[in-house]
């Protein structure tokens, strides 16, 4: 029996939340970190203090275990509370990830990195100019020099917070950029070493986290940069592919409940024809669909992180909240805009930036078609007839 | 040492429900810490962890009071047990009859510093730190912005109107606190996680004598919205703002 009610321990997680966005993240900050292109570090710590970032952090590494509708609660709350794109989720995902494929003297120094600057300790260089999607395109190779060293070549594209992190995971093929090649590693870098120029790409949205290209022209590393097996680096990182979505899910729902609750708030002071807007029918009309999707798209994001946390499959369901939360997120912020009107086409208003970063989250993660190739052929096994 | 900081719970004034008749309905409201009292309790806290102290918490109210989320609430900031005295008839007591009902339990926690809010958020009478100082027979010093200590005694700041006031005190005292003495915490995920572990003790209250009976509690009239308007960019409006809020406050 599925069961949402919310425990005292999550709720009380929720206010103390609600009162570190208050005090830590008030507008003209948020305002400075977009321009930046990263959040302050006092920010950054004192969100690690307060304990949220270690919730994804595995507990032989000081982390604290949680749950997937738990993080997913925090993860809406945070988000919905900014009004805006955090990326503090991604900072204890990639420690997550890490902890599955690195040796635990590498994983000691990244949490040592972590808890001293709350910032992520390492980007990831996956996509590349024509491989986005289409994973299997990825030229990037690491070549095996026989003295126990390898060299990489390639260009990566963006890469999230490739600026701050101080280590760069790289996905390249082994030896061979064929495309029929499979055998693709992932590597440890320093994206300050020899050969490696990063080149800032700048984003329509959700500017809060860093973006760049990344050129790898013969860059020399031990063979010891080997993060988990040789040949097995994409299958390591789709390990958690599943949690990722539910996460980024997460995300897209705090966006619209926040242009929700602007939206309707507006609407219920906002005077219009001697009356206020909340008046109009046509208005109470787009709220009504609004309330309808966010409540539909939290149902659908609690049940898949509730069956993640029973141990059942969400291969279909993560890819059916990712892409329906996604696109449906875009479209509650779009109405929000709509609702508020000029104002809310200005940079005085929240809900462009969290229509424009909503927007940004039908690709991150995977696209929305990507979603559906992902979740078509799951829906075809299940409804198969023997 | 031991700590011991008076907190008062109280109902969650966002979810109070005003009727037409302008009574109050509290049948919605949560209970919570009383606003100024989590300043209190993170002052305790930083005391207690200053001097290796034992941090206990007590409060005294309806069985209303003990709510497992306010109560881990409470535990979750650097607090070791908290106390709850309970009894029916303790709604709505005076300061006095509050005072009353904590003094037992205060004194058989052997408190060295009993720290009291700045009043209570609901009728912030500032009137239970002294009364629980009398029930004791102890010293009592209000207003207090920073505590430290100096050998056995207590040395306390007082914020007053002009000045600055330094008073040392030998203990065990009460000391009641001002706001300003120190921003609440922002609760940890281990500490609201750890909060459940941590011991309630649950004590049946005494009945105490009431000084004064509330006969009635009701909202204030509805006053009808003056809808007049100012322009700060026009000369002399700001003066005729100055005005009219003296006027209707009159």
């Amino acid at each position: 029996m599925i069961d949402f009610s919310i425990t005292d321990e999550q709720e009380l997680m929720l206010e103390n939340l609600r009162e570190f966005v208050a005090r830590e993240c008030p507008e003209e900050k948020i305002k400075k970190w977009y321009n930046q292109r990263y959040i302050d570090e006092d920010v950054r710590k004192a969100y690690l203090d307060a304990g949220f970032g270690y919730m994804f952090v595995p507990e032989e590494y000081g982390g604290v275990s949680s749950d997937a509708v738990t993080l997913a609660l925090v993860v809406t709350e945070l988000i919905k509370s900014a009004k805006a794109t955090m990326p503090f989720m991604s900072y204890g995902l990639a420690m997550f990830d890490m902890s599955e494929f690195a040796s635990p003297e590498l994983m000691a120094v990244a949490m040592k990195y972590y808890e001293e600057t709350g910032e992520q300790a390492y980007s990831l260089a996956l996509s590349e100019p024509c491989a986005g999607s289409d994973n299997q395109g990825m030229t990037t190779t690491a070549h095996w020099n026989g003295d126990g060293t390898v060299t990489l070549n390639g260009t990566k594209t963006m890469v999230s917070l490739a600026e701050t992190a101080p280590f760069m995971l790289v996905i390249a093929k082994d030896e061979d950029p064929a495309r029929e090649n499979k055998n693709m590693s992932m590597w440890i870098i320093d994206p300050k070493q020899e050969g490696v120029t990063l080149a800032p790409l700048h984003k329509i949205g959700q500017q809060i986290t860093n973006f760049s290209e990344v050129y790898l022209d013969n860059v020399v590393i031990p063979e010891t940069a080997l993060l988990g097996e040789r040949g097995k680096g994409f299958l390591q990182l789709m390990k958690n592919f599943e949690l990722e979505r539910i996460m980024l899910a997460s995300h897209s729902l705090g966006l619209a409940k926040a242009a929700l609750e602007e939206a309707a708030a507006y609407a219920g002071q906002r005077m219009a024809f001697g009356k206020t807007l909340g008046s109009f029918q046509l208005i109470q009309q787009k709220l009504t669909d609004m309330e309808i999707a966010v409540q539909t798209m939290e149902s659908l994001l609690l049940k898949t992180a509730w069956e993640f946390d029973q141990g059942m499959s969400v291969r279909l369901d993560s890819a059916l909240a990712k892409r329906y939360i996604s696109m449906q997120s875009t479209w509650v912020c779009s109405e929000a805009l709509q609702i508020m009107g000029g104002i809310g086409y200005t940079t005085e208003s929240c809900v462009g930036r969290l229509w424009i970063d909503a927007r940004g989250s039908q690709f991150g993660g995977g696209t929305d078609e990507i979603m559906v190739h992902i979740a078509g052929r799951q829906i075809i096994k299940k409804y198969a007839r023997n | 040492m031991n700590i011991v900081t008076v907190a008062k719970i109280v109902c969650d004034d966002q979810d109070i429900q005003i009727a037409s008749d302008r009574t109050l309905d509290y049948s919605k409201a949560r209970p919570t810490v009383s606003t100024y009292d989590l300043n209190a309790i993170e002052a305790g806290s930083l005391v207690a962890a200053e001097k290796g102290a034992t941090h206990i918490v007590v409060s005294a109210g309806t069985p209303s009071i003990d709510d497992t989320k306010n109560n881990k609430n409470i535990l979750a900031r650097g607090v070791d047990s908290l106390t709850l005295i309970m009894n029916d008839d303790y709604a709505d007591l005076d300061a006095k009859a509050t005072a009353e009902a904590l003094a037992p339990t205060v004194k058989d926690l052997a408190a060295d510093v009993v720290i009291c809010g700045d009043g209570s958020a609901d009728i912030y009478a500032q009137q239970v730190d002294v009364q629980l100082a009398e029930a004791l027979g102890l010293p009592v010093v209000t207003a207090v912005s920073k505590i430290s200590f100096e050998g056995s005694a207590l040395v306390a700041e007082r914020i007053l109107e002009a000045e600055k006031e330094v008073v040392e005190i030998a203990l065990p005292a009460v000391v009641s606190v001002v706001p300003d003495i120190a921003l609440p915490r922002i609760c940890g995920m281990r500490d609201i996680m750890q909060a459940g572990k941590k011991p309630v003790t649950k004590i049946d209250g005494a009945t105490v004598v009431r000084g004064a009976e509330v006969m009635e509690t009701l909202a204030p009239e509805p006053a009808p919205r003056k809808k007049m308007l100012f322009d700060a960019g026009t000369d002399g409006d700001i003066d005729k703002f100055v005005a009219a809020v003296a006027e209707a406050i009159r």
